[in-house]
């Protein structure tokens, strides 16, 4: 099985990442997942692709802190958290996160709270490539 | 020596994805940002976040140790 906490240029399928999580406990009642996904459109501009950047070994240590927080904050069962980096072409996945835990409660408020955490404390940063030029995204609150 | 490591927006603006400061007893992080933010102006304008050898450090004072890996990095955009 593949780790739960991974960075990596390829797609992943979000099916497989549920099925490994489902397979680490049969006491799961909830899993709430969030795909993050390439738009090509921002700020008005037409975007072609997005090119990451990211410190590799403290990202990926970072993210693992983040499912273990998870974990611990929500009484989470599970956790899985795949992020690409290189280049994603517009429409195509870029993030993908799950937590399973015994009831959907636990499951939702542990997803949101991932993805948000993932945006402050992982060092990882997206350029939008556009007609008009490249430029680095500015963070949304 | 200190191995000083940049990405993104902050390694653009600089022109390099690395580079080296000089070891010296007594040494903060503040010292080796300081020195560094007077030759690139431009790149440190937008520096939010620093880590020494891949964990975050807030407090600017840290003394390091010889061989340390320091970033300085802009806001996160992952996700």
């Amino acid at each position: 099985m593949k780790p739960a906490v991974r960075i990596q240029q390829e797609d992943f399928s979000q099916d497989e990442e549920i099925k490994a999580l489902q397979t680490s406990s049969k006491r799961m009642g909830g899993i709430a997942t969030f795909l993050g996904c390439a738009r090509d459109f921002s700020e008005g501009r037409e975007v072609s692709e997005i090119s990451f950047d990211a410190y590799g070994s403290m990202a990926l240590s970072e993210l693992k802190k983040l499912r273990d927080d998870a974990i611990e904050k929500y009484g989470l069962l599970d956790a899985r958290i795949v992020h690409r980096i290189g280049t994603v072409k517009g429409g195509e996945n870029i993030v993908f996160i799950a937590a399973g835990a015994e009831h959907r409660v636990a499951a939702l408020e542990a997803c949101r709270w991932m993805i948000d955490e993932l945006k402050q404390r992982v060092p990882i940063w997206k350029k939008e490539v556009t007609p008009q030029g490249d430029s680095w995204v500015t963070p949304h609150p | 020596m200190i191995r000083v490591l940049f990405f993104g927006p902050v390694a653009e603006r600089i022109g390099s994805n690395t580079l080296q400061a000089e070891y010296r007893p007594g040494l903060r992080l503040q010292d080796v940002r300081d020195e560094l933010a007077a030759q690139y102006p431009q790149a440190f304008e937008i520096v939010c976040f620093a880590a020494v050898n891949g964990e975050h450090v807030r407090d600017m004072s840290l003394p390091l140790a010889d061989n340390s890996e320091v970033a300085f990095m802009a806001r996160f955009s992952g996700g």
